[in-house]
């Protein structure tokens, strides 16, 4: 199956993205993780891939049901709250999601597995992060905080908005697309196009809009 | 399609390595010297960026509602 994968759009010809934006490129760059590969058959992953790109809230529903239980049940005897559960378990299902489209993970597991050794994993350095903290006064626990969080984190917000701001049509056509993974087949049915190519001629309008809106942000917060 | 989507088009075959070699180096020695294409590129690769936190940002929120209706 064909798709345009957006880590790949963004990490490919990523030296030219440096080259060309000096500071911008500090903000933006995302680690270059190299593709996974694998020589096994990913006839696991390639089910769950199409169940997830094709009836995506009804299969996210069903591995919630099954994993959050769990999650919670682990979170709690390890000093969390069901507060954490909900946040660890969300996340790992934005990662699994981001994997399996867009990466072609190779599960060899079932996901409520993977799902469940992400949480474990993250929690145990979320309480080493916590334990490490304890004992600092307030100012220093919060400039460790600014320290690690994540660089991209302040212009997220920011870029979402510009996504949104184009209208509703553009957002669903531009995150169905690049990041749900969905077939322009798909797409142009549930959103009333004529046909798949004027869906695709819409698209690279968002597409265009989305950059023109964006050279105002750039210019005002890198220059 | 008009020329500024096609040139959209191209731009995105090219970040997703997706063009013929010899088009490819082309594009990449345009690129030496062609400072407005230049800056397309790099907002087409911060608009990709855009889009993929505003997916996220639908995913979670699907999430949530996921999670409101089985467990609260």
């Amino acid at each position: 199956m064909y798709c345009y994968c957006l880590q790949q759009l963004q990490l490919k010809k990523e030296y030219i993205f440096v080259r060309m934006m000096g500071d911008m490129s500090a903000a933006f760059r995302i680690n270059p993780k190299k593709h996974m590969q694998t020589t096994e058959t990913p006839v696991m992953a390639a089910g769950i891939r199409e169940a997830l790109v094709q009836h995506r809230e009804k299969t996210l529903e069903k591995m919630y049901a099954k994993a959050y239980p769990m999650v919670l049940h682990y979170v709690k005897q390890h000093h969390g709250s069901p507060h954490d559960a909900q946040d660890l378990l969300q996340d790992a299902m934005i990662l699994f999601y981001e994997k399996v489209v867009h990466q072609q993970l190779t599960l060899t597991a079932a996901p409520t597995t993977y799902l469940m050794a992400v949480c474990k994993n993250r929690w145990r350095r979320e309480l080493e992060k916590r334990h490490r903290e304890q004992g600092l006064t307030p100012e220093v626990a919060e400039q460790l905080q600014e320290e690690t969080d994540p660089v991209m984190e302040a212009p997220t917000v920011a870029l979402t908005g510009f996504v949104e701001r184009l209208g509703q049509k553009c957002h669903d056509i531009l995150v169905s697309f690049y990041y749900l993974g969905q077939q322009m087949e798909q797409i142009a049915q549930q959103h009333q196009y004529r046909n798949v190519r004027s869906a695709t001629v819409q698209k690279f309008k968002c597409l265009e809009r989305l950059r023109k809106s964006l050279s105002g942000f750039s210019s005002h917060h890198f220059r | 399609m008009r020329p500024e989507l096609e040139e959209i088009k191209l731009l995105e075959a090219l970040l997703g390595g997706q063009l013929q070699e010899e088009q490819e180096q082309e594009l990449e020695i345009q690129l030496l010297w062609d400072q407005a294409l230049q800056q397309k590129v790099a907002l087409q690769q911060v608009a990709y960026q855009a889009i993929q936190e505003a997916g996220r940002k639908q995913l979670r929120q699907e999430l949530q509602s996921i999670h409101r209706r089985l467990f609260s």
